[in-house]
């Protein structure tokens, strides 16, 4: 046990200080050459010709290589120095402090709407233990609120409450009224999350048997709503860290969308120009902003929970059994639709411009053309194909890699907790200002966020294969470790694995769809979901129905999404725990070995 | 009788194991020292935790334990440093408490069989060994073509000590294996597994909880918690 404890730390820490190197050395890392694309943005009129190039890569510091380069930026960060932006060649501190603080306040405007909804959602079912009536979980409402991602609902709520009816201003950053759409975008899909975590946990808890043990003693109502609520508060502040992370992420899409000068933007905006210093610095911001917030959660689950606890220690309630038929269905008509569009729209040519520039959705042109003329429906179409091919090949991927890290252990402990950290926009943002903006590296950072759940459950599942009876026994047959691992091992985690992952396969179109719809993914003309709503944002108010079509998709997927996460819940907790699902496949001999063990222990 | 002179085929010495690692280490098996001769057969007895099950996956070479040594012919087959030498995986073999361990689960049991014998000893073709080995369990060679799920458990038994002495094996370790079965199975696969032992000179290490299992075999161990 304490050989794996340290284990995981040195891969904590080596992992940790790969980070700080990497983070410092940024600019050196950039594949395109830097030097190159900043004489294009300061001397516009000058050649590109070595001695000029090498004359700013040295004004740059970068011809010392990548550990100098990064050893320099730390010492000048310490020192409470920024560096200079590449772009204007300015000092970089005022303006990005600038832009954390603006995001800051967002983030707490965002908070109090999360909040908000989060208890409306959590009350009717904290009020149903009371009542002692039969609890539902979340139910719909709570699944509506998390099924949009935030560049989606930003967009929709910039179409229809600003340029629709005009009751706010479409963008900017110049008082109250201007925070409301953005915090609204941020904090509904943050706070439908965290009330049906909430939700579902209260449900959990009412299960337990205290509580029927309190009613009994006739307990005043207060104290059981009291006790039910910390107590599921307590289960979920755990994941309390993962919606932070959620914000942050979606900070960067929001922040975009109404054009606000917060962190997000700015991370963006340098991305586009190439600015790696001013990356770097936004990077660091956002990282400190994200331990500073990591820290106030731990703080909340000490208060909660009264100290830090072993995990373990508190069983997590039990898992309520959503409507499976409900979801079931769900998924099957967004999935009918889907294939509907796909069917209509694969066999027309989503290059031609042949119609009239956006021209309104006819019978002839049912979703529509675009600002080129071309037939949104037969984009939209090859769009799926654009968004779902390439997700398919991170799951994939994410799946191979997980095997192999699974294997690995402990060692792999530090990259998962850093890419568990990071929200993929911010992984896409990084990416794209190195290699420069495409489906290539859109799909790697979505792949860096995609492994380290898949690696998880592949561990779990080849402890599992291990501990079977037979799979133990067969060295007595003469049977080596490879081919043990390769024929009886690796057989039994293949299967689950493929069915995790396709479950993960909305989410992952939904992620790259987004890095899209930012301009870090795929690249115009090629017709992908994001790509064409962030297209189509920029003539909404002369023909909606541009942002329409991709939005009906867009929207599809995330429905299957969070139906189907609901489904994998019941599914996955059985067989990450072990022994339920291992009793399920051996059937009886497995369950008598297993109570036989018990009695000999 | 000549058995009785011959020397130990198997030879424990102060073996120990300990469970976990750093803190959490705790004792499982208390220095245990066992001579066996071929045709000897020894019952494990002992309460529940006092490492019966420990020391039987020691000797099969499961695990390696924590202190001294186990011989099998007068070489060393399993050390807190190595466990058995490959190759000569053949010379201890198996029945596992519950015989669906002894199969893998998708495969019939005469492919299970085939398989492990023809790993363990070399050989291509198998069958003669199966089906004497068959013969001395009281198998139904039919049996083999059925998978571990569609026999019952006295069946399963059976095929189990057929694969485990089918290779040719010079000592048997049988932990608990009746203690699935119900009372008149348990009896004969016992009774059928000690005739075997015994008429092949095969070394027998019988973990049973059974007072008359244990009388019928040549010696009693008694092994205590540590």
């Amino acid at each position: 046990m304490r050989h794996s404890n340290v284990l995981g730390i040195v891969s904590r820490l080596v992992s940790g200080v790969a980070l700080l190197l990497v983070a410092g050395a940024l600019p050196w890392l950039s594949q395109r050459d830097p030097a190159a694309s900043v004489l294009r943005a300061r001397y516009a009129e000058l050649e590109p010709t070595p001695e000029a190039l090498a004359a700013i890569r040295t004004e740059l510091g970068l011809d010392g290589g990548p550990v100098v380069t990064s050893i320099r930026w730390w010492s000048g960060v310490l020192r409470g120095d920024l560096g200079t932006s590449w772009v204007s060649g300015g000092d970089i501190g005022p303006g990005v402090w600038n832009a954390l603080g603006v995001s800051m306040t967002l983030t707490l405007f965002a908070a109090a709407v999360a909040l908000a909804i989060a208890a409306a959602i959590v009350t009717p079912a904290a009020f149903r233990v009371l009542r002692d009536r039969p609890q539902r979980g979340s139910g719909p409402v709570g699944v509506a609120l998390t099924a949009l991602p935030e560049f989606l609902l930003a967009s929709a709520l910039l179409v229809v409450v600003a340029v629709q009816l005009q009751w706010l201003p479409p963008y900017g950053w110049s008082g109250l009224h201007t925070a409301i759409l953005p915090a609204l975008a941020l904090g509904i899909p943050a706070g439908g999350l965290l009330g049906r975590l909430l939700a579902d946990a209260v449900a959990g808890v009412t299960e337990e048997r205290w509580v029927t043990v309190w009613l009994l003693a006739g307990a005043p109502r207060a104290v059981i709503l009291t006790g039910v609520l910390r107590r599921a508060a307590a289960a979920v502040v755990d994941q309390l860290g993962l919606v932070l992370i959620g914000v942050l992420g979606g900070a960067v899409a929001v922040e975009q969308v109404f054009a606000i000068p917060g962190l997000g933007r700015y991370l963006l905006g340098a991305a586009n120009a190439q600015d790696l210093p001013a990356l770097q610095a936004g990077v660091l911001l956002m990282a400190l902003a994200a331990v500073l917030v990591g820290a106030l959660a731990g703080l909340a689950r000490r208060a909660l929970r009264g100290g830090p606890l072993p995990p373990g220690t508190l069983p997590p309630p039990a898992e309520r059994r959503g409507d499976d038929r409900a979801a079931r269905r769900t998924v099957a008509v967004a999935l009918g639709l889907l294939l509907l569009i796909l069917a209509l729209g694969l066999p027309r040519d989503p290059y031609a411009i042949t119609h009239e520039r956006l021209a309104p959705p006819s019978l002839a042109l049912p979703f529509g053309a675009d600002a080129s003329g071309r037939d949104l429906l037969a984009r939209v179409a090859h769009g799926t194909l654009g968004t779902l091919l390439p997700s398919v090949g991170i799951v994939l991927l994410a799946i191979v890699v997980a095997l192999l890290l699974a294997v690995l252990g402990e060692i792999a402990r530090g990259p998962a907790e850093i890419a568990n950290a990071t929200p993929p926009i911010l992984a896409g943002v990084i990416i794209a200002a190195l290699l420069g903006p495409s489906v290539g590296g859109a799909a790697l950072a979505v792949l860096w966020v995609t492994w380290p759940p898949l690696t998880a459950h592949a561990a779990a599942l080849i402890d599992e294969a291990n501990a079977m009876p037979h799979v133990r026994w067969l060295p007595v047959a003469g049977i080596s470790r490879l081919e043990i691992w390769a024929r009886h091992v690796l057989p039994a985690t293949v299967g689950p694995l493929l069915r995790h992952g396709m479950l993960r396969l909305p989410g992952v179109a939904l992620a790259l769809a987004a890095l899209g719809f930012l301009g870090l993914g795929a690249q115009p003309p090629l017709p992908e979901w994001g790509l064409l709503l962030g297209e189509g944002i920029d003539y909404v108010e002369r023909a909606p129905w541009t942002t329409l079509a991709p939005a009906v998709a867009l929207v599809l997927t995330s429905v299957c999404a969070v139906a189907v996460a609901g489904l994998r819940n019941n599914r996955t907790t059985g067989s990450a725990t072990g022994p339920r699902t291992r009793t399920g496949r051996g059937g009886e001999p497995v369950r008598n070995r297993e109570a036989a063990q018990r009695t000999e222990t | 009788m000549t058995a009785r002179l011959s020397a130990p085929i198997l030879t424990i010495t102060g073996v120990t194991a300990v469970h976990g690692r750093g803190a959490r280490a705790r004792a499982v098996l208390a220095p245990t020292s066992l001579d066996v001769r071929p045709g000897e057969s020894v019952a494990v007895v002992g309460r529940s935790g006092a490492g019966k099950s420990t020391l039987a996956d020691i000797t099969l070479g499961l695990r390696t334990p924590s202190e001294g040594r186990v011989l099998v012919g007068g070489t060393e087959w399993c050390t807190p440093s190595a466990g058995p030498p490959r190759g000569e995986r053949r010379l201890v073999q198996g029945v596992p408490q519950d015989p669906s361990a002894a199969f893998v689960p998708r495969w019939t049991l005469g492919r299970s069989i085939d398989q492990a014998v023809r790993r363990l000893t070399g050989e291509r073709d198998v069958g003669s060994r199966v089906r004497r080995a068959a013969e001395l369990a009281r198998l139904d060679l039919q049996l083999l073509d059925r998978r571990p799920s569609e026999v019952s458990g006295g069946q399963a038994q059976r095929a189990a000590i057929v694969r485990a002495v089918a290779p040719g094996p010079v000592v048997l370790v049988a932990d608990e294996p009746t203690s699935a079965l119900d009372a008149d199975t348990a009896r004969a696969v016992s009774a059928a597994l000690l005739s075997i032992t015994q008429e092949l000179g095969i070394a027998l290490l019988l973990v049973t909880h059974d007072p008359t299992v244990a009388e019928h075999c040549t010696r009693t161990l008694t092994i205590t918690a540590p």
